[in-house]
């Protein structure tokens, strides 16, 4: 169950131009269920694949001596999940990078179709001996760095040859417990934060922080969870994660309290804000942009 | 442009990058002090910065800008800000009330003493330089 998602890179140019491709199979281990029972790829990982394609890109160019870590992102937009059997084909743009931060936009689409899209994604780039050793981020980069075309593929997005997720072995990435809801107006919940998680051994083996493409996917499950409470699953469904920013490093042993709030809300659409706290100090915010169901 | 003219708009972005309420933030506001900025705020907030006024900031602008002509050997030893430097930057600081300036200060303790005024002021120093690089018609 390794938490490193671009089973290729194609192509990764000194300007920062960069391409990489990840099957979903049934032998993925961050699969989890769309709303019609269908089986996909946890869809906040399609943005921490998309953030690894583009570190490979930049460690490479600094010689294996910093790397990005997250930091900001102004906006990422989901359009749909990636079904198991699809291909998603990454492709990032380093815009500005020097020794102290990178900043990059991409996306990954299936058939052509864009299925994700992240722009002014924004990450501090810190000592690698902090996080792995030079030798294994090598070894890393050398077993996916395989230049070369795209493989040829049949079209691999076809409704029905979706994979039903029953009989699946699944992974929810959630907040452990609810602590408070007030319907239509807000919600908080707690995640503990255990060092038997499965992304700890590769994020990162010297230095074990919480994702924050982890933390995305639970903020996302709480906001389903209180649309369900708020009687609004309804009505509306979420677009576009905006204004994200993770402040602090989360460890193991840690309690992520998180409280979300509605912003504002018309017929057309709800915006909803999160902070998520260790012991009182935030560690990420981001706002969430749902629009009503049946507008594109 | 000037430090009062670019105010509301810095006021309304450090306020955005901070989630915080327009209303805590004034002119003489230290951002990591008073109200609670972390160093990715700093990555955030000159990027925004960027975009909303349309200028670049290279990243340690300000170190440098402080720094003038001194090397930065005579700025700092041993990553201890030196008289010279501690002169230097008290004077391109000017804003900083100066017992906020302490003995044997680090280099790296230097964005402490930053205020809202502090950017103003490095957007007014970037957008002259700027306009004063590009090609005359």
């Amino acid at each position: 169950m390794r938490f490193l998602f671009i089973d290729r890179m194609l192509y990764s140019s000194a300007s920062g131009d960069v391409r990489g491709l990840k099957h979903v199979t049934r032998e993925d281990y961050y699969l989890c269920r769309d709303e019609q029972d269908k089986a996909c790829f946890v869809p906040s990982l399609v943005g921490e694949a998309l953030g690894q394609l583009a570190a490979w890109n930049v460690m490479e160019r600094n010689d294996f001596t910093r790397r990005p870590v997250a930091g900001v992102v102004a906006s990422a937009h989901l359009y749909r999940p990636a079904y198991v059997g699809e291909t998603i084909v990454f492709a990032v743009q380093i815009d500005e990078l020097d020794e102290t931060a990178v900043r990059y936009h991409g996306t990954a689409s299936i058939d052509d179709d864009v299925i994700f899209r992240v722009d002014g994604a924004l990450g501090p780039l810190l000592p690698m001996k902090d996080f792995i050793s030079e030798t294994e981020i090598r070894h890393q980069f050398a077993e996916i760095n395989r230049p070369g075309e795209m493989p040829a593929l049949q079209r691999t997005s076809d409704a029905d040859k979706q994979v039903d997720a029953r009989g699946l072995s699944l992974v929810v990435l959630q907040f452990d417990h609810i602590v408070h809801c007030e319907p239509g107006v807000s919600i908080s919940a707690e995640k503990r934060i255990t060092r038997a998680a499965s992304y700890f051994p590769d994020h990162f083996p010297r230095h074990p922080v919480l994702p924050m493409t982890v933390l995305l996917e639970c903020q996302l499950n709480l906001a389903r969870e209180f649309l369900a409470r708020s009687s609004l699953a309804e009505q509306y469904k979420i677009d576009e994660l905006r204004r994200i920013k993770m402040n602090d490093f989360v460890h193991p042993g840690d309690i992520v309290r998180c409280n979300m709030k509605v912003k504002s809300q018309d017929a057309e659409k709800l915006v909803l804000s999160f902070r998520s706290e260790v012991n009182g100090s935030r560690v990420c915010v981001m706002d969430a942009v749902l629009v009503a169901k049946g507008v594109s | 442009m000037n430090v009062e003219s670019v105010y509301p708009k810095v006021r309304e972005i450090i306020a955005d990058v901070l989630v915080i309420d327009e209303s805590e933030v004034s002119l003489n506001s230290r951002l990591i002090a008073d109200l609670g900025a972390e160093s990715i705020d700093f990555l955030d907030l000159v990027f925004q910065l960027e975009k909303a006024f349309d200028i670049k900031i290279p990243r340690g602008q300000l170190e440098k800008n402080a720094r003038g002509d001194l090397s930065e050997q005579e700025f700092e030893q041993g990553g201890v800000l030196t008289e010279k430097g501690m002169q230097a930057l008290q004077s391109y600081l000017s804003e900083v009330p100066a017992e906020h300036f302490k003995s044997n200060m680090k280099v790296n303790e230097i964005p402490t003493l930053f205020t809202v005024e502090t950017f103003c002021k490095l957007i007014v120093s970037a957008a002259a330089e700027q306009k004063a690089s590009e090609p005359v018609a």
